[in-house]
């Protein structure tokens, strides 16, 4: 991805704040992430066809997600004894969404009764996955939003670097 | 080379949480709420899901994404696409989408309000603020 929004021009014409590439990457893959999930877990809306193939596709992008940001996960858990240490809050909400939603997509691939079989692929289908796949989705479901609220104040800079028009010459 | 490490590093660890799952199955069968023997799902008409703790939708009621919604679908299981934008399974969506909202607001306004006692305080003290992570 390119490292900025905006091409340069003279004048006074108005241009989008410079958000490096691999910023905009994160806004918007977890933006993608984060209205999948909402979709996929309204099974009421989905039906069983897309909930099952739009939950593969978010494993899919969970071990995405994980995999940009396991610089900030090594750097985390390694100054997790500091007292001075940062984000310990939000390391613990992360470890447990990693735990809810990896047993979420797995048990819901277990379950599953479209997707897997037309894969040609047998699944268990036993009251164990399904009561874990609803637990751990109902368990999700209240830790996404805070996952990302923890998030707020970079989601809120990024999100107004990138929609905001500032006129040329004033400082970034 | 660096992603394909990092990418190697997060399945593995993904892998030890689904192993961690199938030893829960084989080993403890039960979960929070059910007896070891599963908990029944009583399924009566043309539903499109029936959780174990499944109500059918009253009027007026808020439907959960894990209650049932009754639709006259002839007694398929799934929805076709262009079910998709029925209103009665919007509310569905709208709720998940509430409910998210209504969670994300309250951390933010909790997290706010901790970070402003938080200044206010090394403000007194003089200590200087402290340095975020991970925000570029």
């Amino acid at each position: 991805m390119s490292a900025s929004s905006t091409t340069p021009s003279a004048g006074t014409t108005p241009r989008r704040v410079r958000v490096a590439g691999r910023t905009k990457l994160d806004f918007w893959f977890d933006a993608v992430i984060l209205l999948a999930y909402t979709v996929a877990y309204s099974y009421g809306f989905t039906g069983v066809v897309i909930h099952e193939w739009l939950g593969i596709g978010i494993g899919i992008a969970l071990l995405l997600h994980l995999t940009l940001h396991w610089d900030w996960v090594i750097r985390t858990t390694r100054r997790l004894l500091d007292p001075r240490g940062h984000d310990k809050v939000i390391w613990l909400v992360n470890l447990a969404l990693l735990f809810a939603m990896t047993l979420c997509v797995a048990s819901g691939i277990a379950i599953s009764r479209v997707a897997l079989p037309e894969l040609g692929i047998t699944t268990l289908q036993t009251p164990f996955w399904f009561r874990l796949h609803v637990l751990t989705a109902e368990v999700t479901v209240g830790l996404v939003p805070v996952h990302v609220a923890l998030r707020w104040r970079w989601i809120a800079g990024v999100g107004r670097r990138m929609l905001v028009w500032r006129p040329r010459g004033r400082s970034q | 080379m660096k992603f394909l490490r990092q990418f190697a590093a997060v399945v593995a660890v993904v892998a030890v949480v689904v192993l961690l799952g199938l030893a829960w199955n084989r080993f403890a069968p039960s979960l929070p709420g059910e007896g070891p023997g599963g908990e029944a799902v009583p399924v009566q008409g043309s539903m499109i899901k029936a959780a174990p703790h499944s109500v059918r939708l009253s009027p007026g009621g808020h439907p959960g994404a894990h209650e049932v919604l009754r639709i006259d679908n002839g007694g398929a299981l799934g929805l076709d696409l262009g079910d998709l934008l029925q209103p009665e399974n919007l509310a569905v969506l709208r709720y998940t989408a509430e409910l998210e909202a209504a969670i994300m607001a309250a951390v933010v306004i909790v997290n706010a309000s901790y970070r402003s006692v938080r200044r206010s305080r090394r403000a007194k003290t003089g200590m200087p603020p402290p340095r975020d992570t991970d925000l570029r």
